[in-house]
């Protein structure tokens, strides 16, 4: 489905992504961890075409991506949210989402149609007509699945769409997250909680300051020494030795 | 048709039939110029809001257009004998042209800063006209002679002007509900309240407001042309100075950007007290009606941000399909 290769991002001297090279097949939950600062969320810009690596390839189903524009890669199955939420403010959410379906679909009543059907699997139908600026951070999160849904996207990338829920809003959230694996969508998570990203990912990639450190099944990561080191520090690492 | 909706479009027909009719039984030539500036102003400030309410890229140049319309028209039927209903397209197109040329420049400048990138365009466009002497005859501005034709869009008798001054009008509210309704509004507005939200979801700002700015750039023109017939006369001053690109953004702003009546609801309101103003100041005071105008955008802005008829719209039409 994703493969990229030998991808770098520098902002300015700062090296942000080094020769990052990684493969997501079609139906895996990826998960993607790190420290503040390792370079998760640029990551995702530089894949959905914010920003462009000046090395390396990312072929999505089997084509070239790199040089293609954000909304370009939307079009061809590839959609992304926001960590830091970006609701069109002043229109309703239902209108939020048939934007987002109307990339995809001949005409507004069809996208107003597939827009309803996403309300309704992401449960947010009661709050259809609530303007975007209007909802909670929670909803927000939600309204950026929803959106990205509506695209109908063959991968999402999620971006921390479950940081700041509480308990009841997260469960909601994991549940939501596990119907989109049903329903055949390939995922790459940026999680920061711990117990729901190794619950939820086939398998884990773990960066830190802007390098692929580990790879593989959430249990192998979870005890990587340089996981622990990027996440504890040396010392931790030591003390447990 | 449920109750809201009945009431709407009875609103709609009592509103046009108003437009419609009441001219007729209008005698005085003095109101009748009201009506035609209401019209020219109205539909001049509909296609302002097309790129600036909608797509928010607010424009401080059109006066450019306009003037691309009134001195293409005008021009080619001096020189070349051509109908202005012919040359009006041709301006049109010219005006379409440019504004595509002057988006793809600057449409990657951010509010302020586009903003003031199209206010030195519009400056360009005013002192080419002024000085481009072989062409325009500056200042001296340019005249048709009055021999009133249909085919040389000249009326007899205001009403015609009125007429057509109303089609036009209505042509403009009529593509602005389209457009509205259609996924050019959708996309325009996406981009206006968040462009990269917009661009992840697959909307291609970059064009949706290239064919936006030619739409809106084309309609200032046509009525630029249609401006310039009414006139009979234009120099720099009376169809393309700074002044009428100020005018045209505060008409719309006032009355409501980025909603399909607003801008007409603008010149409805601002184009009663200019006139009344002038009669009944003559020119005692000149300059009085701007910083009036200035006073009433204050006061809107700060009491209704939405504008005048933005604000009425929440209120009394929510969830209307035609007054949008």
């Amino acid at each position: 489905m994703l493969e990229v290769r030998d991808i770098s991002k520098w902002f300015g001297g700062n090296p942000v992504l080094h020769d990052i090279t990684f493969r997501i097949e079609q139906g895996e939950v990826v998960g993607l961890i790190g420290p503040n600062g390792a370079g998760k969320t640029t990551l995702f810009n530089v894949l959905s075409g914010f920003y462009r690596s000046k090395t390396g390839a990312i072929r999505f189903k089997g084509e070239e991506i790199s040089r293609l524009n954000p909304e370009d890669i939307c079009r061809k199955g590839l959609c992304r949210t926001f960590q830091i939420t970006k609701p069109f403010s002043n229109l309703t959410v239902f209108n939020n989402v048939v934007i987002g379906a109307l990339s995809r679909e001949r005409g507004i009543r069809q996208a107003e149609k597939k827009a309803d059907e996403i309300l309704d699997l992401v449960g947010m139908t009661s709050k259809r007509d609530l303007l975007g600026r209007s909802l909670t951070i929670a909803d927000r999160k939600r309204l950026e699945v929803a959106r990205a849904l509506a695209t109908s996207p063959d991968l999402l990338l999620l971006d921390e769409v479950m940081a700041g829920l509480n308990p009841n809003e997260l469960k909601g959230m994991i549940d939501l997250v596990k119907r989109l694996t049903e329903l055949g969508i390939t995922l790459f998570v940026i999680e920061h909680i711990m117990t729901v990203i190794m619950g939820i990912s086939d398998r884990i990639i773990a960066l830190d300051h802007g390098e692929l450190i580990c790879e593989g099944p959430p249990k192998k990561v979870a005890d990587d020494p340089k996981v622990l080191k990027a996440y504890l520090g040396e010392d931790y690492v030591a003390a447990q030795g | 048709m449920n109750k809201g909706a009945k009431r709407d479009v009875l609103i709609l027909i009592a509103g046009v039939a108003f437009f419609a009719l009441l001219p007729l039984f209008v005698k005085n030539d003095f109101y009748l110029d009201g009506f035609i500036l209401i019209f020219v102003w109205g539909a001049f400030a509909g296609a302002w809001n097309i790129i600036s309410g909608y797509g928010g890229m607010v424009s401080l140049g059109h006066n450019a257009f306009f003037g691309i319309g009134a001195y293409t028209s005008t021009l080619l039927f001096l020189r070349q004998g051509v109908s202005p209903w012919v040359g009006m397209w041709a301006g049109a197109v010219i005006a379409a042209v440019i504004g595509v040329i002057l988006g793809v420049i600057c449409f990657r400048l951010r509010s302020h800063y586009f903003a003031l990138a199209t206010l030195a365009f519009g400056q360009v466009a005013s002192i080419l006209a002024l000085n481009w002497r072989g062409l325009t005859e500056g200042a001296e501005g340019l005249t048709l002679p009055i021999h009133p034709s249909f085919t040389k869009m000249i009326f007899a008798t205001k009403l015609g002007y009125v007429y057509m001054g109303l089609g036009l009008l209505i042509a403009v509210l009529l593509i602005t509900y389209f457009i509205e309704n259609s996924k050019l509004g959708y996309f325009l507005v996406a981009f206006r309240e968040n462009e990269d939200a917009a661009r992840a979801l697959g909307v291609r700002t970059g064009r949706v407001r290239l064919v936006a700015m030619a739409v809106s750039s084309a309609l200032s023109a046509l009525i630029g042309s249609f401006y310039a017939q009414y006139l009979l006369y234009i120099d720099p001053s009376s169809v393309i100075r700074l002044q009428i690109a100020v005018q045209v953004a505060l008409f719309a702003i006032v009355g409501g950007v980025g909603t399909v009546f607003g801008p007409f609801i603008g010149a409805l309101i601002f184009i009663p007290i200019t006139i009344f103003l002038r009669a009944k100041l003559g020119s005692a005071l000149p300059g009085l009606h701007m910083v009036i105008y200035g006073g009433i955008l204050i006061l809107v802005l700060f009491y209704m941000p939405k504008g005048i008829y933005g604000m009425l719209r929440e209120k009394y039409f929510p969830s209307s399909r035609i007054f949008k």
